[in-house]
């Protein structure tokens, strides 16, 4: 597989965010985000074509967890929200 | 301000008795009505009641943490379509649900550089632990009587060596220091020619002490006498390496490390060998040591979880080490009289035990209901009894009583700590304002210098 274009890598950065907003867990979305700003800083400077490719592919994989697990947390998704997304 | 001391004293007393029984009342109504024990709406929820607004921010990580989605994700096929027996060795679905609990026995063992014939799948950590102190004494109960321990160990090792001390074993309970870790030297001092294990754990569940395992695994190789830890709290958080701490038996859990709970590790070292007698007869599952189908959804989920801190564990320790200094500078710049329990330097971050001196324990946890910590262990929080860790650490009575665990985790926000962090100040303000003890040291009075008693 030969290495993803600036782009591809944009659009993979934009659908896992998009995807971290579906969990209505407070701690898993907020750990989501976080963790794929912090994956995606982390692994700026990667140069080494093959190393790029699986850090992509691996982002890939993980955003296909992040879909299947965002609709199985919102099938069970408890009534009462987190004290933390409430107005104090 | 002795008379104000008079009146806080009754209104303290009075109201107590029938706060006691609305509390009963309400328990046998929430027993009678099995399967609607609390109310639950869009406004909050009603339970025990107390009602809050919304489920509290979760700082226990120390009694279970929430499963990682990413182990969820993992174990939900072999709860689904991949239902086979792992042991079934005729068809189809037993090879899959082989295959896939082989590939989690090889992620747990990587995570602590074992070979993976050295583990065994149990239910858990407490399992594990009951088999490595009675099974290894049982095995070799002809020529080993003894077995040496700490004061902080958890429950369920305490009482198996109990349990040992009733058919006749000798047990040795190490005392500990007032950070929390063995004195070496009595170590090496209580050993005996018919010692025929050690047993400490690697990180303490109540105050999250790191005990010097390698310097531990050094004196036992030096005596020959197996050496069983705790690991369970450690898993995941700390590096282990079973070869370095020449550990023979190690207890793991899954679900303290964002995995499933009700399944757990026994590792067993293979050279030099290790025997046990096993708890649990059957059908010779897991090399005889523990009978009984595998659980193979769970034991993928534990794999998973064991494969997830591998890669995680820098990224999480870099973050809970902030988190906890920012739980601890912000209780700290705001309120005096807060003790650490426990060493400072040799402990995992992600537990922070701390001490209010001049509050009520109790009080102070009832008035924590938006944050959901303990006060210890999950096992001996009911009790009213300061726990037996604290105790062992020598800290006083006063303070034993009003310490709370901060259990801080992968998932723990910045505006968790923060919340944690206000609602912990003004609580503790509060029953400061109404203590009269409080009132009594800002004027100077020594309290250990008052008689109490009357008569």
């Amino acid at each position: 597989m030969a290495s993803p274009s600036r782009v591809e890598v944009l659009t993979l950065f934009r659908s896992l965010l998009r995807t971290a907003r579906e969990f209505p867990d407070y701690n898993v979305r907020e750990y989501t985000k976080r963790r794929t700003i912090d994956g995606f800083r982390q692994n700026k400077d990667l140069s080494d074509p093959s190393k790029v490719t699986a850090a992509f592919s691996d982002g890939r994989s993980q955003l296909e967890v992040a879909k299947r697990q965002a609709v199985v947390y919102s099938l069970y998704a408890p009534k009462v929200k987190s004290v933390m997304e409430l107005n104090q | 301000m002795f008379s104000k001391f008079l009146t806080t004293a009754l209104r303290r007393t009075v109201p107590k008795p029938c706060h006691g029984t609305r509390r009963l009342r309400l328990f046998s109504t929430a027993a009678a009505a099995v399967g609607e024990p609390y109310e639950e709406d869009t406004t909050g929820i009603t339970m025990k009641g107390v009602k809050i607004s919304g489920r509290p921010l979760y700082l226990d990580m120390q009694a279970t943490s929430p499963m990682d989605p990413r182990v969820l994700d993992a174990m939900l096929p072999y709860h689904i379509s991949r239902y086979g027996n792992p042991h079934s060795r005729t068809h189809y679905y037993g090879w899959e649900s082989d295959q896939a609990v082989e590939a989690a026995r090889a992620q747990v063992a990587t995570l602590v550089k074992a070979s993976p014939k050295e583990i065994i799948f149990t239910s858990g950590a407490t399992e594990s632990n009951n088999i490595s102190v009675k099974g290894v004494l049982h095995f070799y109960k002809d020529k080993k009587r003894h077995v040496i321990t700490t004061q902080t160990e958890h429950k369920c090792v305490l009482d198996s060596c109990r349990h040992l001390q009733q058919e006749g074993f000798d047990v040795t309970y190490l005392p500990v220091e007032s950070d929390g870790l063995v004195d070496l030297e009595k170590l090496r001092a209580a050993i005996r020619p018919d010692t025929g294990l050690v047993s400490v754990m690697m990180v303490n569940n109540e105050i999250g002490v790191i005990q010097p395992m390698e310097e531990i695994g050094k004196i036992c190789k030096e005596f020959n006498v197996p050496f069983h830890t705790d690991a369970a709290q450690a898993l995941g958080k700390v590096p282990i390496d079973v070869e370095k701490m020449n550990i023979s038996l190690m207890s793991l859990s899954g679900h303290k490390i964002y995995g499933p709970k009700g399944v757990g590790a026994l590792y067993m070292r293979r050279r030099p060998r290790i025997r046990v007698e096993p708890q649990m007869n059957g059908g010779g599952q897991e090399r005889g040591i523990r009978s009984g189908t595998v659980p193979t959804p769970l034991v993928v989920g534990f794999g998973a979880a064991c494969e997830l801190a591998m890669k995680e564990m820098e990224y999480d320790e870099q973050r809970i080490k902030a988190l906890q200094e920012r739980l601890l500078n912000g209780i700290r710049s705001k309120i005096d009289g807060v003790v650490i329990n426990g060493s400072v330097e040799r402990r995992y971050a992600g537990n922070l035990n701390l001490s209010f001196a001049y509050v009520e324990g109790e009080s102070l946890l009832m008035g924590l209901k938006e944050v959901a910590v303990s006060s210890g262990s999950a096992c001996t929080s009911a009790s009213l009894e300061p726990s037996y860790v604290l105790r062992a650490l020598g800290v006083e009575e006063d303070m034993a009583h009003t310490s709370i665990r901060y259990g801080i985790g992968r998932f723990s926000t910045e505006q968790e700590i923060d919340r944690a962090v206000d609602l912990t100040v003004k609580q503790v303000e509060k029953l400061r304002e109404m203590s009269p003890l409080y009132e009594m040291v800002k004027e100077g009075i020594d309290i250990k210098s008052i008689q109490w008693a009357q008569h």
